[in-house]
């Protein structure tokens, strides 16, 4: 998984580190992951004022052009520690967003089951989508 | 309670994107970016999650404690703009919809985000993508708003507390 890990984030400029405040609330910052090979691990200076606890942690890295589209992203899972003056990053898992590598026609397919599965789980019937008030919608939101 | 400043909640409205983390079952943060809409008479934040995609809700339902981070202002027309965090606690509607609550939301998707058109304009289209369009509504209520004047989380944020 680790050169994966490098390849996927080689292609992003920053990232945004997720851990945990002192309360558990999640406390996000942008930062610049160092990959450490010998670690397989990656080297966060992350500011010092904020309470971070060891423990689960994840990164975030996308991006999107001027209209929102052509979006690509990524997620790690992993755990913060500290080391040294500054924190490492473990990750444990590498969940692949839009454009990071899995076939489009796969995440649709995946979502039309996952759908499927949420409402037989609740005896639910497929829902008819309102199309003509989403293009209404649409054609307002155009004319802003 | 402190009033947000203004060029914070410029950065609510203009920036295409938020960095939503939820908790996983096992407590870790997972964080994906989402279109949110800043509901101004009630300070909430409003975001929708499709039911092919129920992760976030499930999380949700689980652990309430939830964070939006902006930080991309890349089509946001705004120079200087401050990264903003909102800490706060989300609810995920057991109900699904469509459109119902959410016309608000799809207004600004469909500003921000012309070519999503493509995922209804056709009968197949429709057809392959209707599960995109069932929604579970989620309402974020903050209790924290901390803020990085031009996007430097290298000093610490302001800081506004008990907005919820």
């Amino acid at each position: 998984m680790w050169a994966e890990v490098v390849k996927h984030l080689a292609r992003y400029p920053t990232a945004v580190l997720t851990g945990l405040d002192a309360e558990g609330y999640p406390f996000s910052v942008r930062c610049v992951p160092e990959p450490v090979a010998a670690e397989q691990a990656l080297r966060l200076a992350l500011p010092g004022y904020v309470a971070w606890q060891s423990g689960p942690a994840g990164l975030l890295c996308h991006q999107h052009d001027e209209q929102l589209w052509n979006q690509t992203n990524f997620v790690l899972r992993g755990r913060l520690e500290p080391a040294e003056g500054a924190w490492l990053f473990r990750p444990t898992q590498l969940i692949e967003g839009a454009g990071a590598g899995q076939n489009l026609l796969l995440q649709v397919r995946d979502g039309r089951r996952a759908a499927q599965r949420y409402l037989a789980k609740r005896g639910l019937k497929r829902p008819r989508i309102p199309w003509v008030q989403l293009h209404a919608i649409y054609a307002r939101a155009q004319k802003r | 309670m402190q009033p947000v400043p203004p060029e914070v909640i410029a950065v609510f409205h203009h920036f295409r994107t938020a960095e939503f983390t939820t908790l996983a079952g096992d407590g870790t943060p997972i964080t994906w970016p989402v279109i949110v809409l800043y509901d101004e008479p009630s300070g909430a934040f409003i975001s929708a999650t499709s039911i092919g995609l129920p992760h976030k809700a499930y999380n949700i339902r689980r652990h309430p404690r939830v964070a939006l981070l902006f930080s991309e202002p890349k089509a946001s027309g705004l120079i200087g703009a401050p990264a903003v965090l909102v800490q706060g606690d989300a609810q995920a509607a057991e109900d699904i919809t469509s459109v119902a609550g959410l016309e608000a939301l799809w207004e600004k998707i469909y500003r921000f985000q012309p070519p999503s058109k493509v995922t209804s304009s056709t009968p197949f289209s429709r057809w392959l993508m209707d599960w995109f369009y069932m929604r579970v509504k989620i309402v974020t209520v903050p209790k924290r708003i901390q803020w990085w004047a031009n996007g430097d989380f290298s000093r610490p944020p302001q800081e506004v507390a008990d907005v919820g």
